[in-house]
């Protein structure tokens, strides 16, 4: 069985921080593979450990984020990885990353299965697995919390807003896991120092025949609610039960029940 | 010279960090608390590959070196600040080392493989009622007995005598020992493997008890008697009468880790001060650390730990580069100085930074609540003893730079 893994870099989320304006310090942020992405990682090298698998990790782009995020699959276990060789990374469209993923793995494949995370943990668009997935071919299981990959297919139980299903998919398919499906390994130092020699591969934009996208018009947008600091007494029984009948029609008022 | 860590140690301290963060930040209070390290998370230590690191493969371990087991126990230390994990692991590394080194094949493929998985305990036992500084004169004595040996005496102030009683496999010792008869000298010291607990099965011959500590409650301390313990002549460590050697060269691998546990805790002590120093606000909004009272002397306690740093992974990088690897160029004494750099420099920068972060935390810093005083109890146990105390430190750098013509502890 031969599997790909889409990984993307991105900010640690729970480490940003922003400035007095409100920007956030982008520069000073941590730059990891995110929880979700760690997780599909996870489900790959589990169906290596069960089945036997060719696990191949990829990202899309060339910085130093992107390289360091293949080492550290290959570290958690997988057997080759690649970095699609592609300037400027952070501004490209979701549908350039697709492309790229699915034309990577036509070149390279057949695969069986492409795992990936469900969201970025910064942008958490949640479409590129779908779109890989409609460009290959592939039959899609988007959102799993749970996967179970036997020879030919795999069942998965994903939980979407209107309740969970459980899907059984035959391959070639496309799986995006959630961060509640697994605890993804940590590498051990032994895991480290064996993946201390392989080789980080680079594929470029020609060989995979793909055009690039930039994003052109990027503008930051600043969600900021302005606090109304309405106070309401609360210091006896009256007050208190006046307060609350002030409190309701107030948020009924607002919207927001 | 290059003062930066390689890519792979990198690696693995982010790797060591995640795992401390996912299983060691949530529980090390309970850990202190309860004085007691769950067995669950020795064993995930154990299946982390944090134990025996610096042991060869071929003896389970992981094949890597002091400076990864220095950076695994500073960043176990950094998430469990009153170091009980982070000592208890440096145990694991330090000893299994030394043992590796001078023990024989059979003592090793017998005990170094259950010690790396988590499943058994080996320690050091040196110190006795009478102190611990002065190795020549302990009066434990080994007496040969055809292809054994029996051994009687009485060891105290040793870590890990209740954990050997709880771990599956059970677990032991470096023990030194007189050769025959309790005389004072190092030239009459033999060092064996002594296991009180082996395959799940205590012996009635060693006689353990708990000692009740002021901090880093976690990893346990105690003493036990040892009567008539019988040890085959294969797990005797070493020739006979060069002990003492052995065990003072083992002294030194422990100290590195010993003081890269003391840098771990000090360094979470001073990043909580600093963040604490950054949300306080006093006079009319003013955080405390635009106040010069703090911010000098928090320059003056980073200068400190980062020279602390300094001297761990500098002995680390020679025990790496130089013990282990038999250079020709070395004598083992080389480490000495170094190593007493590190051991004598990182616990008392440890609870300096401690007193002053308390202090800038003021009433709150003195409350449980702050946790700050756990990590200071614990770092000051390494200012009192533990692989050597603070004195003997002084004594080692003074014989060897000085000249041990004018620096001699037998007058």
């Amino acid at each position: 069985m031969r599997i790909i893994v889409a990984l993307k870099p991105t900010y640690d989320v729970s480490q940003l921080k922003f400035d007095s304006e409100g920007v956030p310090l982008l520069d000073t942020c941590p730059v990891t593979l995110g929880e979700a992405d760690k997780c599909a990682l996870e489900e790959a090298l589990k169906v290596k450990g069960s089945l036997g698998a060719t696990v191949v990790a990829v990202t899309v782009g060339q910085s130093e984020a992107h390289i360091k995020g293949i080492k550290d699959a290959l570290a958690m276990g997988a057997d080759e990885g690649y970095i699609i060789k592609i300037n400027n990374a952070w501004n490209i469209s979701s549908i350039t990353v697709a492309n790229a993923i699915a034309r990577f793995a036509v070149v390279t494949g057949p695969y069986d299965i492409v795992f990936t995370g469900s969201g970025a943990g910064d942008t958490h668009s949640s479409i590129i697995g779908p779109m890989v997935s409609a460009l290959l071919g592939y039959r899609l299981v988007a959102n799993a919390d749970k996967v179970e990959v036997k020879e030919q297919k795999a069942t998965a139980k994903c939980t979407m807003e209107d309740g969970t299903y459980n899907y059984e998919v035959e391959f070639p398919a496309v799986i995006t896991v959630t961060s509640e499906a697994n605890e993804p390994r940590i590498p051990t130092l032994k895991a480290i120092l064996r993946s201390k020699n392989m080789q980080v591969k680079e594929i470029g934009p020609e060989q995979l025949g793909l055009s690039v996208e930039e994003y052109k018009d990027i503008k930051v947008i600043k969600h900021m609610v302005e606090r109304k600091r309405v106070i309401m007494e609360a210091s006896d029984q009256k007050s208190t039960e006046e307060s609350v009948v002030k409190l309701l029609t107030f948020l009924k008022d607002e919207g927001v029940i | 010279m290059n003062y930066e860590f390689s890519e792979e140690e990198k690696r693995f301290r982010e790797s060591v960090e995640e795992f401390c963060k996912r299983y060691i930040e949530p529980r090390w209070v309970e850990i202190d608390e309860k004085g007691h390290i769950p067995l669950d998370l020795i064993k995930r230590l154990g299946e982390q590959g944090l134990f025996a690191i610096p042991v060869p493969e071929k003896y389970g371990g992981m094949g890597g070196n002091m400076t990864l087991a220095a950076i695994a126990v500073e960043e176990i230390a950094y998430h469990d600040p009153a170091v009980a994990v982070a000592v208890y692991t440096l145990l694991q590394n330090g000893w299994p080392l030394a043992l590796s080194i001078f023990g024989s094949e059979a003592a090793k493929q017998e005990i170094l493989p259950k010690v790396a998985s988590g499943d058994a305990f080996f320690g050091i036992g040196s110190t006795e009622p009478q102190g611990g500084s002065d190795v020549a004169g302990i009066k434990t004595v080994a007496k040969r007995s055809g292809n054994k040996w029996v051994i009687n005496g009485e060891k105290a102030y040793i870590s890990g005598v209740r954990e050997i009683s709880e771990l599956p496999e059970g677990g032991g010792y470096f023990l030194v020992s007189k050769t025959e008869k309790a005389e004072w000298g190092h030239k009459n010291i033999t060092d064996f493997v002594l296991l009180p607990k082996w395959h799940g099965k205590m012996s009635e011959k060693v006689k353990p008890t708990v000692y009740d500590e002021i901090g880093r409650h976690g990893i346990s301390t105690g003493g036990f008697k040892i009567e008539d313990f019988e040890v085959d002549d294969e797990f005797r460590i070493g020739e006979i009468n060069k002990g003492f050697y052995y065990v003072m060269e083992g002294f030194n691998i422990a100290r590195v880790l010993v003081a890269a546990a003391t840098i771990g805790s000090a360094r979470w002590a001073l990043d909580k001060g600093a963040e604490w120093i950054r949300e306080r606000k006093l006079f009319q909004g003013k955080p405390i650390a635009s106040f010069q009272g703090v911010n000098f002397r928090f320059a003056e306690l980073y200068a400190e730990l980062e020279a602390a740093k300094y001297f761990v992974y500098r002995a680390a990088w020679m025990v790496d580069n130089t013990y282990l690897t038999n250079s020709p160029r070395f004598k083992p004494r080389d480490l000495d100085v170094p190593v007493a750099l590190a051991k004598m420099k990182g616990p008392e920068t440890a609870t300096r930074i401690y007193e002053e972060v308390l202090k800038w935390l003021g009433a709150y810093g003195y409350t449980k609540e702050s946790n700050v005083y756990r990590g200071w109890l614990g770092t000051f146990s390494y200012t009192i003893g533990a692989e050597g105390s603070q004195n003997i430190m002084r004594y080692v750098i003074a014989r060897e730079v000085i000249g041990k013509e004018y620096v001699s502890h037998t007058g």
